[in-house]
């Protein structure tokens, strides 16, 4: 993990921004969120590529995909919610001025 | 808390920028990555004894091929691995490195190159033997046909390095090494190299032994050349040492007693057993002829040239089966030379005087015995006896001053007759030949020192119409 970190740090502080931005925006956002079945069955989904990769099961190069893949997917959710609480916090300190 | 599930579900638009950043990252940085590994894999290896390593990186997991010579080598090898940052899992296709039974290392030397083969225990090994067998062949093309196997008796590095020593030694020839027993075969380089060989490989190392040693020396030659023209006597070749060179060296100034001997000699080893005690009897053989060469290799000794008349040929050969080591093989290929021209009484008494002027009839001391040293001579007055035969001549033998007249007289008498009776052996008529005793009473030259005692110790032919 600290080896993917060093080498790749570029692209997962890329995936932290992304986050950070995505959660700024999707506070105030008023479009369509996912639905509670999907967010479940994706969330299995990631529980069950999580469980892939800690067991090692998938060989050779798609097997870092994968790790990579996690890594990015775990500093861009680390990074929306960052971004969501910081917007609210600051939505919150607003509306009473207002 | 409530608001996170909130905001969440509305999180999701982020996630296809995120997969194209994650599918760029996959594409330009997993080939770096893989090298990166590789690089930090192989240099964990660095103090790891392996012979063909190989190293394969897909993704984060890590082929690692290579012959290890030993089990904990192996284990070791494949954690050292392991525990490189970044590496996810190691494949191990990691073997032993094949056992050689029996375990055979050769040397083999022909006319340009010299290649090592067999099997060497340890790469480290391996390169020490390149290296040693460089420095001590000179510049000679060395080629490594070595494979790396266990089962190496030990100390071998001590035996192989040893080995490599001896063939430089070598001409051509092989040299093998099977379990601890040590095989050789071919020509040594020098007179004196099968000894040297033998000689180092009694500092093997406990252990090993020498199952067969078939070195062969090139011939040891000695060869002697008698030139009627130049009067001369040339020795080629090689004598044992200095005793035998100082003890040829005499015999041949005593035998040829008129030839300037050029001795070309030179000491080495290798000489076969009862060089001397052939050599000194063929070189006396050589002085009986009129021209004629004497080869001694190893020991076979070859004589040829030509004697002075029909029966020295015969005492010639007579003498050589008479005194020749046994387990030595002699040929000899003795032709008589022809007739000199007759010559009248005068130019008979030069002729003798000449020679007797050029050498004397040797004696043992105060005996009535010729010293076998003068049959060269004697050939000679023969021969000249031959050109004159309506002569009759006179066997004049005489002593020095030392010891009581009638002593004197009596072996001067004694020495005279024997003189004769030799000429008479030789096949000339006795009543051409009278020997007469004059013991000191005519002396030529003064007997207050010992050259002129010498010099009237002498035996005269008086040609006598």
């Amino acid at each position: 993990m600290a080896y993917l970190v060093t080498f790749q740090w570029g692209w997962l502080l890329a995936s932290l921004l992304l986050g950070l931005a995505m959660g700024w925006i999707a506070v105030v956002h008023r479009g369509q969120g996912v639905s509670k079945v999907t967010a479940r069955w994706l969330s299995v989904l990631v529980a069950g590529l999580i469980a892939a990769a800690l067991a090692h099961v998938v060989p050779g190069r798609p097997g870092y995909w994968l790790d990579l893949g996690l890594v990015m997917f775990a500093l861009y959710l680390a990074g929306c919610t960052v971004g969501s609480w910081l917007r609210d916090w600051v939505l919150s300190r607003h509306a009473p001025a207002a | 808390m409530h608001g996170l599930f909130r905001w969440s579900s509305k999180w999701w638009p982020g996630v296809i920028p995120l997969a194209v950043f994650w599918a760029i990252a996959a594409w330009s940085n997993t080939a770096p990555l893989e090298s990166d590994l590789a690089e930090r894999s192989t240099a964990a290896l660095k103090d790891s004894v392996l012979d063909k390593t190989r190293i394969e990186v897909a993704g984060r997991d890590v082929t690692f091929a290579a012959d290890a010579f030993s089990e904990d080598g192996r284990h070791s090898a494949v954690a050292s691995v392991e525990a490189v940052p970044g590496v996810r899992l190691v494949n191990d296709e990691t073997r032993l490195v094949p056992e050689a039974k029996p375990f055979v290392w050769s040397a083999e030397r022909d006319v340009v190159r010299v290649t090592l083969g067999g099997s060497s225990p340890l790469p480290a090994s391996k390169g020490k033997l390149m290296e040693a067998a460089r420095a001590s062949l000179g510049g000679v093309e060395v080629v490594d046909q070595m494979n790396l196997s266990r089962g190496a008796p030990p100390r071998f590095d001590n035996a192989a390095l040893l080995l490599l020593d001896q063939v430089g030694k070598l001409k051509d020839g092989k040299i093998t090494l099977s379990d601890t027993k040590v095989s050789l075969s071919g020509m040594a380089r020098d007179l004196g190299g099968r000894e040297a060989i033998a000689a180092a490989l009694k500092n093997l190392p406990e252990g090993f032994s020498v199952a067969d040693n078939a070195i062969k020396a090139p011939p040891y030659i000695f060869q002697a050349y008698k030139d009627p023209v130049a009067v001369t006597v040339t020795l080629t070749g090689y004598v044992p040492d200095n005793n035998v060179h100082a003890a040829v060296a005499t015999a041949a100034t005593r035998k040829f007693f008129s030839e300037k001997v050029v001795d070309n000699l030179k000491a080495s080893v290798g000489a076969p057993t009862g060089f001397a005690n052939a050599v000194v009897p063929a070189l006396g053989a050589l002085s009986r002829l009129s021209t004629g060469t004497l080869v001694v290799s190893d020991r076979e000794v070859k004589l040829s040239g030509d004697a002075f008349y029909d029966a020295a040929a015969g005492q010639i050969r007579a003498a050589l089966a008479k005194d020749f080591p046994k387990d030595w093989q002699l040929k000899a290929d003795i032709s008589v030379k022809p007739a000199a021209a007759p010559v009248d009484a005068t130019v008979c008494q030069q002729l003798f005087t000449d020679l007797l002027a050029k050498g004397k009839i040797r004696f043992e001391s105060g005996r009535a015995t010729i010293d076998p040293d003068s049959a060269g001579l004697l050939d000679r007055l023969i021969e000249t006896a031959l050109r004159c035969p309506n002569t009759n001549i006179e066997i004049a033998g005489h002593t020095d001053g030392d010891g009581e007249d009638a002593f004197n007289q009596a072996l001067s008498e004694k020495r005279a007759q024997a003189v004769m009776d030799y000429l008479v052996k030789a096949g000339l008529p006795v009543d051409r030949f009278t020997a007469v005793g004059y013991g000191s009473t005519q002396p030529i030259a003064g007997n207050d020192t010992d050259e002129g005692k010498a010099q009237n110790r002498r035996i005269d032919f008086v040609v006598k119409e």
